[in-house]
């Protein structure tokens, strides 16, 4: 299972994650509408929840991308599904090798909660 | 692609006459576009809804690319009499989500219709097809350095301008209440032929998205919460980037403050001192982007209201926490500050909370950057509160007047708690209006609370009904109800458009009620 029951996020990595992801904004624009990698998929729609405490860490967990693929698809309790025509397989398995290999965030951020 | 046996059927369609429209549908998007298998279809299949899946279960899924495969579709829908539900992005979320509005249909997934067709930085307007997300519009700016903001709903970045106007959703901007800011559609009509709705009948025409009205009947409305027509492009205006942007809060320790934050608010949101979509949000709303209820209570049930109190002890949140922005020159925005500052003040209620104040609050900062039109899903620690995936918004409008405020804060938190539910509440300020939204949040793996959260939002609607009023949207599990709500002169009337926009009503039927 993703979800994690762990404490709260600190504020300071709720920023500090936020001030990453908006660093990150202007150099993985998606303005074309189309998918260039793993990490302008998890930047552009992952990360918005799974760096912000809404979500669980999935960076540094060695996630293997057919354990995140269902879950992307078929969604999680409150996670929505996302469906191909949003993020393709392509992209889809783009976003787990890019996952498999990420290093777990320094601040790690805990979800606030969430049932499976 | 196989002949079958499909997930499910559309009504008195077998599967032989489902194959051969099957069998059409690929031949205008190719096979790998024509989605029949159970597990291409489980992404069209997620909802929040205290029903069971399988009421809203599609027959198949169409992801178009081009408006005139959406022509052709509606073309062998007709000649099929198969039901087609539209998506845009695809999201709804608490709104009935992907699925169609019930079993059966073909959901047409109009995702990858994501051109951005123009964004004029001068005039500050934007055309789109369904399937842009405001992010990658958010993008496209950023990328060419327009001083133009957004003005997104709070799943901002993965949802559209397209699916959130139709629906009449709202924003927290000065642009907030979205579709007074659409400008010009073009809509694929039942019968296959392509609508451009005002300016956009003229040939060649240059003032399609800065001028709404055309000449004649203003029909765009009738394309919005309805289903006489497949909205493929959709024009609206963005706001300038002003000089200062100015966010803030202010703060108020007990419940029946709404009142008097209701009533002193209103003038200088209706005066035009505070431009935007302002929320007043009541102590769970808040409390959910940092906590989540099994830290103070894991009884079945409504929260305690004594555990209520200890939350806002404990985090310093407030009974009700109003949001609010400036924007304008430094000097507009020096004078508008005063304004607020002094009523507020002058009210001997609420205290003021600055950006600087605020730190890094992860309430005032979400709240601060989506009225400022920036990407943030912050918003979604609400599905974290009780957990389970259950969610559905009970959004009933209010006069902005601080007796009906609190009047309909003590309607919805007594049904809500009578079934073990608890009252997640804001207001979105519209002037004279106020959407009041409430996250009606239950834990979807438990049948007893599915069972509670269905016969609570049925009791909401009625009683809220039976007082007078009604809500500005609702999820496709209880369209049907709604509409009845509001009459059967209503009812008709929509029902005689589309009898004569949709004879064989192939278009979404049941949205909003709506049938032929």
């Amino acid at each position: 299972m993703l979800a994690t029951n762990g404490p709260l996020l600190p504020l300071a990595s709720i920023t500090a994650a936020a001030a990453c992801l908006a660093a990150a904004g202007p150099l993985h624009a998606q303005a074309d509408g189309r998918w260039r990698d793993g990490e302008q998929v998890y930047v552009k729609v992952c990360g918005h929840c799974h760096e912000s405490g809404v979500g669980p860490v999935l960076k540094g967990r060695g996630l293997p991308a057919e354990a995140l693929a269902p879950i992307t698809r078929h969604g999680l309790s409150a996670m929505p599904a996302f469906r191909a025509a949003e993020i393709d397989d392509q992209a889809l398995q783009a976003l787990g090798d890019y996952l498999a290999q990420t290093p777990a965030p320094k601040a790690a951020p805990q979800s606030n909660g969430g049932k499976p | 692609m196989a002949d079958g046996p499909y997930v499910a059927l559309p009504p008195n369609v077998d599967q032989a006459a489902f194959t051969t429209a099957v069998r059409k549908f690929t031949e205008i998007l190719g096979a790998e576009n024509v989605l029949t298998a159970q597990e291409q279809l489980l992404p069209y299949m997620k909802i929040m809804m205290p029903v069971d899946e399988a009421q809203h279960a599609p027959s198949a899924a169409l992801i178009a690319t081009e408006v005139d495969q959406v022509q052709r579709i509606v073309r062998v829908c007709n000649e099929h009499r198969i039901p087609v539900w539209p998506i845009s992005t695809g999201k709804n979320l608490g709104y009935g989500g992907t699925p169609p509005g019930s079993r059966g249909q073909v959901v047409l997934d109009l995702k990858r219709m994501n051109r951005i067709i123009d964004v004029d930085p001068d005039l500050c307007t934007a055309l789109v097809e369904p399937g842009v997300t405001y992010q990658q519009l958010y993008d496209y700016i950023e990328e060419r350095k327009y001083r133009l903001w957004l003005d997104p709903p709070a799943p901002s970045a993965i949802v559209g301008p397209v699916g959130n106007t139709l629906d009449r959703g709202v924003g927290y901007g000065p642009y907030g209440e979205h579709f007074m800011f659409q400008c010009g559609m073009e809509v694929v009509l039942p019968n296959g032929e392509l609508l451009r709705t005002g300016m956009g009948g003229i040939p060649n025409a240059n003032t399609w998205q800065v001028f709404k009205w055309g000449f004649g009947p203003y029909l765009d409305g009738i394309f919005t919460q309805s289903n006489f027509g497949i909205v493929t492009k959709l024009g609206f205006w963005l706001m300038p980037a002003p000089d200062v942007y100015k966010p803030f809060a202010v703060s108020y320790p007990d419940e029946a403050d709404i009142v008097p934050l209701v009533d002193s608010f209103r003038p200088l949101r209706i005066g035009g001192v505070i431009p935007n979509a302002m929320v007043f949000v009541g102590t769970l709303y808040e409390a959910t982007a940092t906590i989540r209820r099994s830290q103070y209570y894991s009884g079945k049930g409504a929260t305690p209201e004594e555990v209520i109190r200890r939350i806002r002890q404990e985090h310093n949140i407030g009974a009700w926490t109003a949001y609010g922005a400036l924007y304008g020159t430094k000097e507009q925005v020096d004078v508008s500050w005063k304004i607020v500052t002094d009523m507020v003040r002058g009210s001997g209620k609420g205290t003021i909370i600055t950006e600087e104040e605020a730190k890094d609050n992860p309430a005032f900062r979400y709240r601060a950057e989506l009225s400022r039109g920036n990407m943030t899903l912050q918003e979604f620690g609400l599905y974290n509160w009780r957990g389970g995936g259950g969610s559905m918004w009970f959004a009933p409008v209010s006069q902005a007047r601080g007796s009906e405020t609190l009047k309909q804060v003590q309607m919805a938190t007594t049904i809500l708690n009578k079934h073990g539910l608890d009252y997640v509440g804001e207001f979105i300020v519209g002037g004279r209006d106020m959407h009041h939204i409430i996250d009606v949040l239950f834990d979807r793996t438990d049948p007893e609370e599915m069972k509670a959260a269905h016969a609570c939002f049925g009791e909401l609607l009625d009683e809220f009904n039976r007082a007078g009023y009604g809500v500005y949207r609702v999820n496709t599990a209880f369209m049907d109800k709604v509409a009845e709500s509001f009459g059967p002169v209503q009812r008709q009337v929509n029902q005689t458009l589309k009898r004569a926009l949709d004879p064989n009503g192939i278009v979404a039927p049941g949205k909003s009620g709506i049938r032929v």
